[in-house]
């Protein structure tokens, strides 16, 4: 817990928090593909949050402290971005349950992840020194972290799943009729 | 971070984040579970509403299918029991030409078989006309529904009466032939349930839609019993009534004037114009 106060640690922090959020982006960007409006918005949030991040990790943090305030921030748009997700697809009226799609698994185990980690980097960036603080920091950080990987488990074996649907459709050869393909002697 | 760093003098620094974290997840997971209940929920009740109208296609096609075994049996039999003797009788007069060789005889036998011939041609074309009546084939909606309230005039029963207002453009024939079957089964519940007085049929259009209204004065029928007898097993007649409707893509109601005198039925058709 004490190499959290590193620059060296500090920087890839702030890396994978960049890197993170662009690719949630980059998800919730492919899952609103029938909300042009919502869609069009997310480069822009993108654009947003990665110069109030740089203007942080530059002017204020300095890469001194942990990156509180973006990964706050991460927090809050990805937990509207799911959030509006799963409210868009339960507007949409079909007959597919919600959860049978590997897309709802996803939004859920970040929607999770955020909510829960929240408070705990809010307060990382001032309260890391403080031994009960990284007791509880390990334990709330490790348990949400073991609940992401069942998650994205169960995604991506929905995910599988619905390969494997693709794939048990009826076979080309029944479009082939032996009659018209027998071979001539 | 000010509030965070306030709160840990007061709480302590695990009580706040055990509780900020434990109500994050609580509310996240109560999201998430409220979501997924109420989409099942829909789904659920969309699939009943599904059934439901699939329930009642059912019930219209057995309906229809049940009207046209009816109508087959009615020919069957009008052709077994009525054109069938007669044939059987003229074969017996022209068989008993062929024993008895007397012209005088045969003469007064060849004379029962014709008679008995043109019985069943009358009978033959009036299965014929009840099938498709020839003044509505020929002459339009009009005539036709203005004859067959002579007809029923003709009875002395039951006075009525049919006045067309613009019908200067002829909806096309299959609409006029579904119209015209409406109407025969209105008018044939009117006189078999309501014992009215009087049956008055008035026809007008506005725009592009042709109104047929019945007024009567009998014990007639409302929309919501109309509505209720569309999902019963009995009332054939009317589930016709509804399947004709909607084919014509047209609407009907049901009503009572505000005098609570006289029964309304109105029809409503959309004209696509004959060609």
């Amino acid at each position: 817990m004490q190499s959290i106060g590193s620059a060296y640690v500090i920087q890839l922090f702030a890396l994978f928090t960049i890197v993170e959020y662009s690719f949630l982006c980059y998800f919730f960007y492919i899952a609103f593909a029938n909300k042009p409006t919502i869609k069009k918005a997310i480069p822009y949030i993108w654009v947003a949050f990665f110069i109030l991040a740089l203007v942080d990790y530059f002017f204020i943090n300095q890469f001194k402290k942990f990156d509180s305030f973006s990964v706050g921030l991460e927090s809050i748009i990805i937990i509207i971005m799911a959030i509006t997700y799963l409210f868009l697809q339960i507007k949409t009226v079909n007959n597919l349950l919600i959860y049978s799609t590997f897309k709802f698994w996803v939004a859920v185990t970040f929607l999770i992840n955020f909510s829960g980690t929240f408070f705990l980097y809010l307060m990382t960036e001032s309260m890391y020194q403080d031994p009960e603080f990284q007791k509880l920091y390990f334990i709330i950080n490790l348990s949400f972290n073991i609940l992401k990987n069942i998650l994205l488990s169960v995604a991506m074996c929905m995910k599988t799943n619905n390969i494997a649907k693709t794939t048990s459709l009826p076979p080309d050869f029944l479009d082939k009729d032996y009659i018209f393909n027998r071979p001539t002697n | 971070m000010y509030f965070l760093q306030a709160g840990d003098n007061n709480f302590g620094v695990s009580s706040v984040l055990i509780l900020g974290t434990l109500g994050m997840f609580v509310m996240a997971i109560t999201l998430i579970s409220v979501l997924v209940f109420h989409q099942r929920r829909v789904i659920r009740f969309n699939k009943q509403i599904q059934k439901m109208e699939e329930e009642r296609q059912q019930m219209l096609l057995r309906a229809s299918i049940r009207f046209q075994e009816e109508e087959r049996q009615r020919i069957a039999a009008d052709l077994h029991d009525d054109a069938g003797p007669l044939l059987a009788t003229a074969r017996l007069y022209l068989n008993e030409n062929l024993i008895h060789q007397e012209p005088a005889s045969q003469l007064q036998s060849i004379f029962s078989a014709k008679q008995i011939i043109d019985d069943t041609i009358q009978l033959i074309r009036n299965i014929s006309h009840s099938l498709m009546p020839p003044t509505l084939k020929n002459f339009g909606l009009e005539a036709a529904v203005k004859d067959q309230f002579d007809k029923i005039n003709g009875s002395g029963a039951i006075n009525a009466s049919a006045r067309f207002h613009d019908n200067r453009q002829r909806l096309n024939d299959e609409q006029e032939l579904l119209v015209f079957r409406v109407i025969q089964e209105l008018v044939t519940n009117i006189i078999k349930h309501s014992s009215a007085g009087f049956i008055h049929l008035t026809q007008n259009a506005q725009g592009n839609i042709v109104y047929f209204r019945i007024h009567h004065d009998g014990k007639g029928i409302l929309q919501d019993q109309f509505d209720k007898l569309e999902y019963d097993s009995a009332g054939l007649g009317l589930k016709n009534i509804q399947s004709r409707i909607r084919v014509l893509k047209g609407k009907i109601f049901f009503e009572i004037d505000n005098t609570q005198t006289y029964y309304k039925v109105t029809i409503e058709v959309p004209r696509i114009l004959s060609k």
